[in-house]
């Protein structure tokens, strides 16, 4: 009989233990919350050491950027790319090696070379992209780069390009040209042949 | 605002019974419709925050509508139910069809019939019973046929198997529940919600409200062993053995997809209402205020109704994210060896207690 009762009395005193345990972690849920909410907040990189800098990396496999003022649109990316997600569409320039300021177009590269296309359209599917880094090698003016590793001082490493629609994946590098402005820099052509 | 109030407010107007109370019905049942709709859309979201809180989860979560069910996921139940509307709707090739169809809407029915008795305020009721308590406990098990209905006419198994699990436990634990209910009624010496209410207004010694839960040391174990039976007549946590997730998939509900499951969810939460309901009123004091003599009027019976309810609906959700599930041997035992004997000693303890001290 005092086994009947002690029964009781243990069960309703775990239970009690219980409900003070679950009690405590939803009172507490600000301080013990595990979960992040991912594109808002992003848990920190681990600081590590794996015996090399940054900078030491022979090549890196990344995200893709393009200093899209260094580009010449010499097409060398595009033709280099074994699943064609890079694509380049350019106008000839009125003059060669003159800054366009309406249309955002620089001259000249970093390196001094003129440049005689204005770059129209540069895009890069991501979601395409094989990560081969084949694209980078043909670049004249190497302007064409995966982010991080040997080139974390042009751009730093971007591990988490995820994006709520699949279109935000087709990276646009270029600035977006209207057709007005389009028209703009192909009306001096049959003026310059004449 | 009774039916029977709104039937005589009729009968001012016109000589027209039948329509009369034809139109008092429908008046009365749509707010309670509203109550029983409103309830499960708050009580799903609360439940699943609950739940996230206590797992150190954060439960759903948005920064808009669009992606994310709405900030803090306020949304998430509107988004709940219209999954649930678009769903296929699928009735089993080899079920018995009529059976199957019927057994949402007499579940639905038995938690819809124990809402209108249940005492919302002073003025708030739709019919106000002389044998309110009976009524409740009596409609209450409605339900039960409509689970063994569903379980059986899926033609599967697991729903048998739920839905005989869930007649077992629900015969049994109707006995404890009812003699538990039987210690205010001693008390009052009424069956009548309302005047069950009355009784309980006052103090013992000038500081604690004369609710029945307060009033002697029978009644308030009276209160927790008809309080567990409440939770095992919902079918909750940790007395879920007919719809077992990790046993029998879904219970009784294995083969319900769409509007006929939603039926099932939504009579769950209104019978969690119903029980709450019950032990509010025949324990805690219904509408009456906790700070004796303070806030007791009109509106403010409402709120001290909702709150008490509110409470009782949250500890379940509490037991329901703390407690393991009993074994079916194990539930039997803590019905008949454990929660009849402690009733049976409460009546009798109340009934001394009646004549000692008043």
């Amino acid at each position: 009989m005092s086994r009947y009762f002690q029964n009781i009395y243990d069960t309703l005193s775990t239970l009690l233990t219980g409900m003070s345990i679950t009690w405590r972690h939803m009172v507490n849920i600000k301080r013990d919350n595990v979960t992040l909410q991912y594109p808002e907040e992003r848990w920190p990189r681990p600081e590590r050491n794996i015996g090399f800098e940054h900078q030491n990396y022979n090549v890196i496999r990344s995200r893709l950027h393009v200093d899209i003022d260094d580009c010449i649109g010499c097409l060398k990316c595009e033709r280099a790319c074994p699943v064609d997600c890079i694509k380049i569409d350019t106008i000839k320039a009125p003059t060669r090696g003159e800054d366009i300021p309406n249309v955002k177009h620089t001259g000249e590269t970093s390196n001094g070379t003129k440049k005689a296309m204005v770059v129209s359209r540069f895009t890069i599917d991501m979601s395409e992209c094989c990560y081969c880094n084949l694209c980078t090698y043909p670049c004249p003016e190497e302007c064409i780069f995966m982010v991080g590793g040997p080139n974390s001082s042009k751009h730093p490493i971007d591990y988490e390009f995820s994006e709520f629609e699949r279109k935000d994946l087709i990276y646009q590098f270029a600035k977006k040209l209207s057709t007005e402005q389009k028209d703009g820099l192909q009306k001096p052509l049959p003026e310059a042949k004449a | 605002m009774t039916v029977d109030a709104l039937i005589n407010w009729f009968a001012t107007i016109g000589d027209f019974p039948v329509l009369a109370f034809i139109l008092a019905v429908i008046i009365s049942g749509i707010p309670l419709f509203l109550v029983m709709a409103l309830n499960a859309m708050i009580a799903v979201y609360v439940e699943r925050k609950v739940s996230a809180f206590m797992m150190d989860r954060v439960g759903p979560m948005g920064q808009g509508p669009g992606l994310h069910a709405g900030k803090w996921g306020l949304l998430q139940t509107a988004a709940d139910a219209i999954k649930l509307l678009v769903k296929e709707d699928t009735v089993p090739e080899s079920s018995d069809k009529f059976l199957f169809k019927m057994a949402p809407y007499i579940i639905f029915i038995g938690a819809f019939l124990g809402l209108a008795a249940v005492p919302f305020s002073s003025s708030l009721q739709v019919a106000d019973f002389n044998v309110g308590v009976f009524y409740i406990i009596a409609v209450g098990s409605i339900g039960i046929i409509g689970i063994v209905m569903a379980g059986w006419a899926s033609n599967n198994k697991w729903s048998l198997y739920g839905a005989m699990r869930s007649a077992a436990q629900i015969i049994s634990y109707e006995i404890p529940a009812g003699l538990s209910i039987i210690v205010p009624i001693m008390m009052a010496g009424t069956l009548n919600l309302q005047e069950l209410i009355v009784f309980q207004s006052g103090t013992i010694w000038g500081i604690l409200p004369n609710w029945i839960i307060f009033n002697n040391p029978f009644s308030f174990i009276a209160f927790f062993t008809f309080f567990i039976s409440a939770v095992a007549e919902t079918n909750r946590t940790p007395f879920d053995i007919p719809e077992a997730e990790s046993e029998l998939v879904a219970g009784w509900m294995t083969e319900y997809s769409g509007f006929r499951w939603a039926v099932f969810f939504l009579s769950e939460y209104a019978n969690m209402l119903v029980v709450s309901g019950l032990a509010v009123a025949a324990f805690l004091g219904g509408w009456q205020s906790p700070i004796p003599g303070l806030f007791n009027t009109g509106l403010w019976g409402l709120f001290w109704f909702m709150g008490k309810l509110g409470f009782l609906i949250f500890v379940m959700m509490w037991f329901r994210w703390t407690f393991p599930r009993l074994r079916v041997d194990q539930l039997m035992h803590v019905c008949w060896k454990v929660l009849i004997p402690i009733t049976m000693i409460n009546i009798f303890g109340v009934g001394i207690w009646k004549l000692i001290f008043g």
